[in-house]
């Protein structure tokens, strides 16, 4: 009734002429919108979503979860493709069982939520075992790289190591040797070196990424812009470099001495290490022990000209500021690292 | 019908979503939420804690938290899994030797109960480096192929640059509203 009210009164405010007409097309359209309304609701309360409670939930839920074990445990792994088939049926009803509790998840209590989630837990490991032990050769999760794919690709050789097993553990120690060496083969850098003098041009560098990897005793000059350094695994080395434009990655680094400008410093696993810094955001250090920081000093002729290729800001330094992410203390400063007192810096510098 | 009910409610009328981002340490998660949002990136620090950012996208409300990956944050990343609906996980492409750290911890994220229902955004960072490797090499590496249990995607892109983040930020979008809002 109040709806017609509130046509009349619209309709009056139109100054229509056909003041007994409209309003009657009107009501029809009312009428039309209204049916149309109920039959949508309707149409909604039929899907299965719409039945907010937990009883129906709950009766559909199971429904679907005995239909998903019963896939499950009809499936063996006699016939491949078979199982297969199965599996991936299984595997796309529960992801639609899924899908039905999130939807449902609203009008559940918190218990029933639970409880689904872990039936549905519960399944999805079912599924999975299944999958391994009917599918034995395509067993579900983190494996290494099949053999196939090995031969496509060679440029992914972290994982070639091939002892990788379900629950993630280490491959042995001595492939990781093997497939480090591959991998620094491919990338601009040295590794592997001993008592040695490296250098390289910019010409080299020319914005690349380098790697700088199992070093002891080497005297390392990296003249140019590299967009990215990273230093792993190296004692009793000085390095110095040009102005890095992104970020310097240091891991398990010792008793070395290393001069760089970049916009941030990773340091990790080092112990015993001067570092000449000029860093435009920040340095930080992690699972790291006598640590020392002074302002990059290191000069060559053309550093001007690398500064203004790696777009680093000259005026801004924080060597000051470093973040040792296993000293979160307020007030009181971290054990990890110090800074270098003026006399005891390195002034000069061999090229 | 509870408050508790009627604020869930609520939070779905306003297609609200909530993405993690995680990834090893100087894989670029800061970086691609700040170049997501037009930010200046080049005074970004290392993440001692996290980053939350709000914004609308596409007539979403994306709340995205950005969660430092450094070996000492990252059994706090679990702080953060409650009511996700996206994950992306980010990845420096040119970081060869971690690809393996990367991918036991994508995997044991992937075994989090609090996680099942979420979307799985790969991003193959940092492909504007001469070393990258492409996003298929990565994909190989994380063994995407064998996931069963999530939706997921790999998508190649360079924070630095912006390229290629909308385009898997919106498969991401396209992904979740499919299964959360499938019910308007």
């Amino acid at each position: 009734m109040d709806i017609q009210v509130d046509i009349c009164e619209g309709n009056r405010d139109d100054n229509s002429s056909n003041v007994v007409k409209i309003p009657e097309r009107l009501l029809q359209r009312e009428q039309a919108r209204l049916d149309d309304a109920e039959r949508r609701k309707e149409a909604k309360e039929s899907h299965s979503v719409a039945n907010e409670n937990s009883e129906f939930f709950t009766k559909a839920f199971n429904r679907d979860r005995a239909a998903i074990e019963e896939l499950i445990s009809i499936c063996s792994g006699a016939d491949r493709a078979l199982a297969t088939q199965t599996l991936d049926e299984a595997t796309a009803k529960t992801q639609q069982l899924q899908k039905f509790l999130n939807d449902s998840m609203m009008f559940l209590a918190q218990y029933e939520l639970r409880q689904a989630q872990a039936s549905l837990q519960k399944l999805q490991t079912s599924l999975a075992e299944k999958r391994d032990e009917a599918l034995p050769k395509k067993k579900f999760a983190f494996r290494s790289r099949t053999k196939a794919t090995e031969q496509v690709c060679d440029t992914v050789p972290a994982t070639q190591s091939g002892e990788t097993v379900i629950d993630g553990h280490t491959p042995a120690e001595s492939s990781i040797g093997k497939v480090e060496e591959t991998v620094y083969s491919k990338q601009c850098g040295f590794s592997n070196m001993d008592d040695m003098v490296l250098t390289k041009t910019a010409g080299e560098i020319n914005k690349n990424d380098v790697l700088l990897s199992h070093l002891t005793n080497c005297k390392v000059r990296l003249f140019g812009s590299p967009s990215t350094l990273h230093i792993k695994n190296v004692s009793g080395c000085e390095i110095l470099c040009g102005p890095v434009s992104s970020s310097v990655f240091v891991d398990h680094c010792s008793n070395s001495t290393l001069a760089l400008p970049c916009q941030q410093l990773r340091t990790h696993n080092t112990t015993s290490t001067q570092v000449y810094l000029h860093v435009t955001s920040r340095a930080i250090i992690e699972d790291c022990q006598g640590v020392s920081f002074a302002p990059f000093t290191w000069s060559y002729p053309t550093l001007d000209e690398d500064f203004v290729v790696s777009g680093l800001d000259r005026a801004r330094n924080n060597w000051t500021q470093v973040d040792d992410f296993n000293w979160l203390a307020l007030g009181t400063p971290s054990p990890n690292w110090t800074l270098i007192s003026e006399e005891d810096r390195k002034t000069t510098w061999e090229i | 019908m509870g408050l508790l009910t009627i604020l869930k409610k609520m939070k779905h009328k306003e297609r609200e979503m909530r993405l993690l981002m995680l990834g090893l340490d100087n894989a670029g998660k800061t970086t691609i939420l700040k170049k997501f949002n037009g930010e200046d990136i080049s005074t970004i620090s290392p993440t001692l804690g996290f980053n939350i950012k709000t914004l609308e996208h596409r007539g979403f409300k994306l709340n995205i938290w950005d969660v430092g990956g450094q070996k000492s944050l990252r059994s706090y990343w679990r702080n953060y899994f409650e009511s996700t609906d996206g994950l992306v996980w980010v990845v420096d492409s040119a970081d060869r030797l971690r690809l393996d750290d990367c991918k036991k911890e994508l995997s044991s994220l992937l075994q989090e109960e609090r996680l099942a229902g979420a979307t799985l955004l790969v991003f193959a960072n940092k492909q504007d480096l001469p070393g990258a490797l492409s996003k298929e090499a990565i994909g190989e590496a994380m063994g995407l192929d064998d996931i069963k249990t999530h939706h997921w995607c790999i998508i190649g892109c360079s924070a630095v640059t912006g390229e290629n983040l909308l385009s898997g930020v919106d498969w991401l979008l396209d992904d979740i509203a499919a299964r959360v809002f499938t019910a308007d």
